[in-house]
Order: C-alpha cells, then sequence, then structure tokens
C-alpha cells in the first residue's frame, strides 16, 4: 500500500490535484463572470496578480492601530489580496466593462485584453519583473512514507483545502441565499428581474466582485509555493489553461469549470512527468479542439439554441 | 468639379489599374525618400513595413469576418522560423522564394489552427488563440533540432547590389547602403501585400466575408459558406502574419522564440486597433507607430527622467500599449484612420458633390 502511495503515478496525481485546484479556481471565475455578463474576462489572470501583489507586498509590515500594532503575517496579507481582488474586481465592472454591453462581440475582448497588458505591466513597474517569494503558511516538505516522499506536504494541503472552502462558499451563495438568487435571476432573465424589483445592474457588479476575489485567492495560493513565487506573468500559463478547462466544462457551468480545472491540472502533470512539459499547451489546445467539435457547448453544459 | 467626376469615374471604370497606379507611386515616392534618410530611421522603416503587413493580415480577419485573433504573434514566429530556416540551408534561394515560403508556412498553419475556428464564435476563438500564442515557445522547444531551441538562429546578412553603392557615391557597401536597401526591399514586399490587400478587401471573398460580419444568417442566405469564409479569412491573415514574421527576420539577421510571446501578439492587436480595423492607411499606420514606438519611449524617457533600466522605464511601453488600446476602444473604435474617414464622409453628406447633368439647364 505505501508502495503504491509513493509509487510515480500516485505521485503524478497528488501534484496534479494541487496545481489542478489553481486552475479550477481561475476557470471557476471565469464562469461566474461569463454567467453574469457573458463576457470572458481575458484579464481575469492579471487581476488576480495585480490583487495578489497588493496583498503580499504587504508582508511584515507594521499596522498601528492607536491601541495596538498589527504585525501583518501570511493570512492578514491573504485577506487584503482577497479585498483587493473585490475592489478590482468591482471597479473594472463600473468603469471598463458597463460601456461595452450591447457593443460588438470583440469591443469587451479588446478591452479586456489592453487591461491584461496594462496590468502586467504596471505591476512590472511598481514591483519589478523579479520574482517575489512568498512564504508558505505551513511546512512545504513532503511528507514520508518509510524512507519515499508522498507528493503531498501540508502546504500542498492547504492548497487543496483553501480551494474546496472557496468553492463552498461560492455554492452556498448561489444555492442559499437570496443575493444568490438575485444573481442567478439576473443573469438568466435581466428584464424579468428588473420588472421583479432586482437590482440588475447591482448584481452584474456583485458578480464581477465575486469573481476577481474568488481569482485572487487563486493567484495567492499559486504563489505560495516554494517552487513558484509571484511574478507579473505568474497568472499567464494557469489563465489559458483555466480558459480551456472552462471551454471544455462549459462556460455555463461552475461545477463543469472546477471539475475540468483539476483534470486539466491532472493532466498537465502527468504530460509534464512521462512526456515533456512542452507539450502541456498543446494537448490542452487539441483537447479543447476535440470536444468543442463534438459538442460545441462545452460537456457539462446544457446545449443553447441561438435564435435568429 | 467637372475634372474630379473624370477621375471619380475613371476609378470606378478600371479599379484594379488605379489601385496598381496608386501603389506604384506611393512605393516609388517611399524607396525615394529612403535615399535621404539616415541609416537608423531607414532600419525603423524595414522592421515598421514588415510589421505593417502582419497588422493588415489581423486587419483583413477583424475587420473583415468579426473574428479577434490574440495568435497572430505567433503566426509571425512560423513564418519567422520557416524563413530563417530555408535562408540558412539554402543560401542561393533568391529573397522572393524565402518570402514565398514564409507565406505558405503561414497559411498552412492558419489553415490548421483556422479549422477549429468554423466551429468556435467570438470569445472561444479568441482564447483559442491566446493559448496558441503561448504554445508557441513550447513548440520550438519540441522542435529544437531544426529550430535551435532558445537559442537565436542567425541567418544571412542582405547584402545590397553594386550599384546601390555607387548610386550613393560611396566604394562598397556601407551601413547606409544596407540599411537603405533593407527598407527598400521591406517597401517594396509592403507594397505587393497591400496591393494583393486592396483587391481582396474589395473581391467577391471580401465582401462575402464583411456580410459574415455583419449578419451570419443573412450571409448564409445569400450563399455564403460560412465554414469556408472563417477558414479563408484565418488562412489569409496567418499568410501575411508569416510574411511579415520572415520579412522582419531577413531584414534583423537573426530569430529567437522569446521574441514571439503573448505580448507580442497584444502588441499586434494594439497597432491594428489604434489604427482603425479594416482600413488599409490604419495598417500603415500601426506599422509607423510600430517602427517609432521606441524612439518615442526613449523621447519620453529622456524627457521626464525616467530611467530606461528602472522597472517604470522598461514597462513604459506596456503600459502606454495597453491603456492606449483600452481607451481607443471606449472612446474611438474606429481607430485613427476609421475616425478620419468618418469625419470626412459626414463632410460630404453636409455637402454633397453635384454631378453636372446634361438633361436640367444650366443656371
Amino acid at each position: 500500500m505505501d508502495a503504491f502511495l509513493t509509487s510515480r503515478a500516485v505521485s503524478d496525481l497528488l501534484a496534479g490535484l494541487v496545481s489542478g485546484v489553481v486552475i479550477g479556481l481561475v476557470a471557476l471565475s471565469l464562469v461566474l463572470i461569463w454567467r453574469s455578463t457573458h463576457i470572458l474576462n481575458f484579464a481575469q489572470g492579471a487581476m488576480a496578480m495585480f490583487a495578489a501583489y497588493v496583498g503580499m507586498t504587504q508582508l511584515s509590515h507594521r499596522l498601528d492601530l492607536g491601541a495596538f500594532t498589527l504585525q501583518l503575517n501570511y493570512w492578514w496579507c491573504l485577506v487584503i489580496a482577497i479585498l483587493a481582488g473585490l475592489a478590482i474586481g468591482g471597479v473594472t465592472e463600473r468603469v471598463l466593462v458597463r460601456p461595452l454591453y450591447g457593443k460588438p462581440e470583440i469591443n469587451p475582448i479588446v478591452v479586456m485584453v489592453g487591461f491584461l497588458a496594462t496590468l502586467e505591466a504596471l505591476a512590472g513597474a511598481i514591483w519589478g519583473t523579479t520574482t517575489l517569494s512568498v512564504p508558505t503558511p505551513f511546512s512545504f516538505v513532503d511528507w514520508q512514507l518509510h524512507g519515499q516522499p508522498l507528493a503531498l506536504s501540508p502546504n500542498d494541503v492547504f492548497r487543496i483545502v483553501a480551494t474546496f472552502v472557496v468553492a463552498v462558499l461560492i455554492a452556498v451563495l448561489f444555492r442559499f441565499t437570496n443575493i444568490g438568487l438575485q444573481l442567478r435571476a439576473s443573469a438568466v432573465a435581466p428584464e424579468v428581474s428588473r420588472l421583479l424589483g432586482v437590482r440588475v445592474g447591482r448584481m452584474l457588479t456583485l458578480g464581477w466582485i465575486l469573481a476577481s476575489g474568488v481569482g485572487a485567492v487563486a493567484a495567492v495560493i499559486q504563489a505560495t509555493s516554494f517552487s513558484t513565487g509571484l511574478t507579473p506573468s505568474i497568472m499567464e500559463a494557469p489563465f489559458a489553461i483555466a480558459f480551456i478547462a472552462a471551454a471544455v466544462g462549459g462556460l455555463e457551468s461552475p461545477t463543469g469549470a472546477l471539475v475540468a480545472g483539476i483534470a486539466f491540472g491532472i493532466m498537465q502533470q502527468f504530460v509534464s512527468d512521462y512526456l515533456n512539459s512542452n507539450y502541456v499547451l498543446l494537448i490542452a489546445l487539441g483537447v479543447l479542439i476535440l470536444v468543442l467539435m463534438i459538442r460545441p457547448q462545452g460537456l457539462f453544459s446544457k446545449r443553447v439554441v441561438r435564435r435568429v | 468639379m467637372t475634372p474630379v467626376f473624370a477621375v471619380i469615374d475613371f476609378r470606378r471604370a478600371h479599379p484594379v489599374l488605379v489601385r496598381a497606379l496608386l501603389t506604384l507611386l506611393f512605393t516609388c515616392l517611399a524607396l525615394f525618400l529612403t535615399y535621404f534618410f539616415d541609416p537608423l530611421t531607414n532600419y525603423n522603416l524595414a522592421t515598421g513595413a514588415a510589421m505593417a503587413i502582419v497588422i493588415l493580415g489581423l486587419s483583413f480577419l477583424t475587420g473583415a469576418s468579426g473574428q479577434v485573433s490574440l495568435g497572430n504573434g505567433a503566426f509571425m514566429g512560423i513564418g519567422a522560423y520557416a524563413a530563417a530556416i530555408w535562408a540558412v540551408h539554402h543560401t542561393t534561394t533568391p529573397l522572393v522564394g524565402t518570402l514565398a515560403l514564409a507565406t505558405l508556412v503561414g497559411a498552412a498553419v492558419g489553415f490548421l489552427i483556422g479549422l477549429p475556428a468554423t466551429r468556435l464564435r467570438g470569445p472561444y476563438l479568441a482564447g483559442m488563440t491566446i493559448a496558441f500564442a503561448l504554445a508557441f515557445e513550447p513548440l520550438v522547444s519540441i522542435f529544437s533540432s531544426w529550430t535551435n531551441g532558445d537559442a537565436p538562429i542567425q541567418t544571412p546578412l542582405l547584402t545590397p547590389p553594386g550599384w546601390l553603392a555607387s548610386l550613393v557615391h560611396a566604394p562598397t557597401s556601407s551601413l547606409t547602403t544596407t540599411n537603405m536597401w533593407l527598407a527598400d526591399i521591406s517597401i517594396v514586399v509592403t507594397g505587393v501585400a497591400f496591393f494583393f490587400m486592396a483587391n481582396l478587401f474589395r473581391s467577391r471573398t471580401g465582401r462575402a466575408m464583411r456580410l459574415v460580419r455583419e449578419n451570419e444568417v443573412a450571409a448564409e442566405l445569400a450563399g455564403v459558406s460560412l465554414p469556408r469564409a472563417r477558414v479563408v479569412a484565418f488562412m489569409v491573415s496567418a499568410a501575411f502574419a508569416g510574411l511579415g514574421g520572415g520579412l522582419t527576420t531577413l531584414v534583423q539577421g537573426s530569430v529567437q522564440s522569446s521574441t514571439f510571446n503573448l505580448g507580442l501578439s497584444i502588441t499586434i492587436l494594439s497597432l491594428l486597433v489604434i489604427g482603425g480595423i479594416g482600413t488599409l492607411s490604419g495598417a500603415l499606420l500601426g506599422g509607423l507607430i510600430f517602427a517609432y514606438s521606441q524612439n518615442w519611449i526613449t523621447w519620453i524617457e529622456g524627457k521626464t527622467g525616467i530611467s530606461s533600466t528602472s522597472n517604470l522605464g522598461g514597462n513604459l511601453k506596456g503600459i502606454i500599449f495597453g491603456l492606449a488600446l483600452i481607451l481607443v476602444m471606449l472612446l474611438a473604435p474606429l481607430g485613427i484612420a476609421g475616425s478620419i474617414r468618418f469625419v470626412i464622409l459626414r463632410q460630404f453628406k453636409k455637402h454633397p458633390l453635384t454631378r453636372p447633368s446634361q438633361s436640367s439647364t444650366p443656371q
């Protein structure tokens, strides 16, 4: 049993799960925005990266609060990053996205690509392009089983748990709260919702705020690793694979995005180990093309019929 | 008034001839000007003209068929590597042959990437092309026995013919004549590419594409095959990107895979949007902006005292291009060329030219 757990395939599976949760989270945030505003947010990764920088550069700063001083540790920085993510999402929707509703399909694509370039360059200008190492709150040393390393460390478990906490929180919000009902209603039928008294405009902004917060968590988790750290382009590759995962899972389905994201993470690990990491994106592209040829709406979405 | 109408009528009667004459005129003018420019300007012109070809290709894809590609930097890279590998192994091939090969390879890869475009729409397609742009560098690494991996490939330098040296009264070819020759080559190739595209925009294919962009259902009812139109648009765009990439490589004399990153694709899109989507002059403007962007950045750095090695200096270009992309799309989505054309057309609507007609009695 122990030999099985430390075998090459299981190690790949575990490592893939750890990198897959980040991809799944980014895919989830893409789906949240797609469902609320039918815009594919190409700046999603960059917005998340920016929020992570805002949070993680505060590390070990002192905060004077009159009566007592607060030494900012990893957890406070995570909170700051999430708050920054929420704020970035809201401001982006109000300022950049609002004028684009009802415009041709390519306008939001172009604007969000411009935002992606701006944010990455801005982050490089403010914090530099060299890697900012982020401390791990838990040990990054793998557990040992009879002298053999299990490809899992306390830090990895933290990454996985954090992802599932976020996913469950989002699911509870959408399923069981009044706000969640309003969010779903304004995504499905904006006109009817407006007539029934839902502030649809606010719901669209809220959708962006939530998605951007989820993205911020994903970026912090991605940076919280012994090997990666934070760079302005850190989210480029996860974003590309997350987009592919979201498209494969179906842009309408949050569960599909999360599942497909984790599956792609595992695929990425196996391909890197058994073949070569250069093939990861190419194989992901191949899968995307194949799936969309057979089921253009994705694996987990219902078919939508376009009418004239 | 009458001569104006003579010109208009002649243009209507012989559109291709007029386009050919205009291309010839502008190309000759540009060639003439390179004689007076300093070597640096000529070199910038050479790279800018090559970039104008790439932008024109994307302009056709976006302006005619309404799709966005963020993979044109990678298509450019495909053409660049095709040209470089061929030029290294077959030094005797004339320039035209190498460039034609780069164009064809670009078109072939464009066909492959364009096949899924028959099923994908807007954002899906754009996302797929982003993934393709990011996959280009790994692709080069996979074929490292041909491409030399991450390391650059040096291509044989283009040497100007003897008569050009004698034209500027220099005994042998120097930097002046070499760069003049590079600019001249680029200008001629760009002229040919623009002439071809001007005709394509106005052809049956171009009209069919615009109909696809405006209304897919109407286009299908009118007998346009949507899948075919989309694939052809992708192929043409990739072929132009391949040509521009091949030309850039031969002008610069080396190629390296890290040049063709996602940032390049975004730069191409910015230049297209700033110049004006779907216009020939917009693509030219975009190429000129690209050629001089480094000079302008240096100028801004000199004026503001920002060091080019500082964090801000190194990222100034990205910030400016990114902001320009957002602002132009939000405030003037037609771009520079499109906005100017819009203003002129509005003037013509206010004060239409009245054709002197034979039937009415002259006042």
